[in-house]
């Protein structure tokens, strides 16, 4: 099979349709015959990093890319980063808003879970704007017996 | 416990009435108001299970529903402004039986 790329945009504050991405993801992946485990790993990296987007920056893309192997979903956003990566990658470590915490957001727990479930995480940040990456392996495992 | 005596014991009002294929029974609980919380420690649970599970919580809002959604829970039981408090709600499904999440994930 082709390798599939599919692009969305995320809107600062849009905590209504926070969740869209992981959701749309989640469904697609299903329909390809992999694992409910397996769906539930992704999508619970694609949606902590979806919020982190709507709730922490001023909005962003996300490119979604599955090929046979692995799929990849990079989160862009243009800012105003992360000033310590060490410390936003700490459990607890929150600078949400009230916003944020009065839609059940701002545990802190985010970033260190996206980091347990994924198999590879980059996150590169400045004041210009924060890139996360992530990657899922797949393999045969991975799908419904 | 059964969807019907957990409705009675929270005087509880269902909002999906018309869902002939969702679980009518749940095993077990979580509580939380933050939703990385649930997304932080359910993450382990296998799906057949998952899907007997219901998240307690005081968050009405569609980001309590992405949060079931993504962790394969089919029920939320939504505790906000209401009696019993999430506290009491909490306790009367533990004394019926409700399972927490720990111990279910322990039986695995
Ligand atoms: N895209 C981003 N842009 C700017 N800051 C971010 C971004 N993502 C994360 N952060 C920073 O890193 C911190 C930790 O993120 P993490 O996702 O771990 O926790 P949280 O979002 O605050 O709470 P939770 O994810 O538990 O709801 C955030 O509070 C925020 O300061
Ligand atoms: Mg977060």
């Amino acid at each position: 099979m082709e390798s599939t790329i599919t692009t969305y945009n995320i809107e600062r504050n849009d905590i209504g349709n926070a969740g869209t991405v992981a959701s749309l993801t989640k469904r697609a992946l299903k329909r390809q015959g992999l694992s409910r485990e397996f769906v539930k790993t992704v999508t619970i990296g694609v949606y902590e990093a979806e919020i982190n987007v709507v709730i922490h920056s001023y909005g962003g893309e996300v490119t979604v890319e599955k090929a046979d192997d692995y799929i990849e979903i990079i989160f862009k956003d243009v800012g105003p980063g992360i000033e310590s990566i060490e410390n936003a990658m700490t459990e607890g470590w929150s600078t949400a808003s009230k916003y944020a915490i009065e839609n059940g957001f701002g545990a802190g727990m985010g970033l260190p879970n996206i980091k347990a479930v994924s198999d590879e995480m980059d996150l590169h940040s400045s004041k210009e704007g924060t890139t996360l990456r992530i990657r899922f392996y797949i393999t045969e495992d991975c799908y419904e017996r | 416990m059964e969807l019907q005596k957990v409705l009675e014991l929270l005087d509880a009002k269902q909002f999906n009435l018309e869902c002939p294929r969702c679980v009518k029974e749940i095993n077990y609980a979580f509580v939380c108001d933050l939703m990385s919380d649930a997304l932080m420690m359910l993450k382990k649970m296998p799906s057949h299970i998952g899907a007997h599970g219901a998240l307690v919580t005081g968050l009405v809002t569609n980001q309590a529903l992405r949060t079931a959604e993504i962790l394969d829970l089919e029920t939320i039981i939504f505790v906000r402004g209401k009696t019993p408090t999430m506290y009491r709600a909490s306790g009367l499904l533990f004394q019926e039986g409700v399972k927490s999440y720990e111990s279910v994930l322990e039986e695995e």
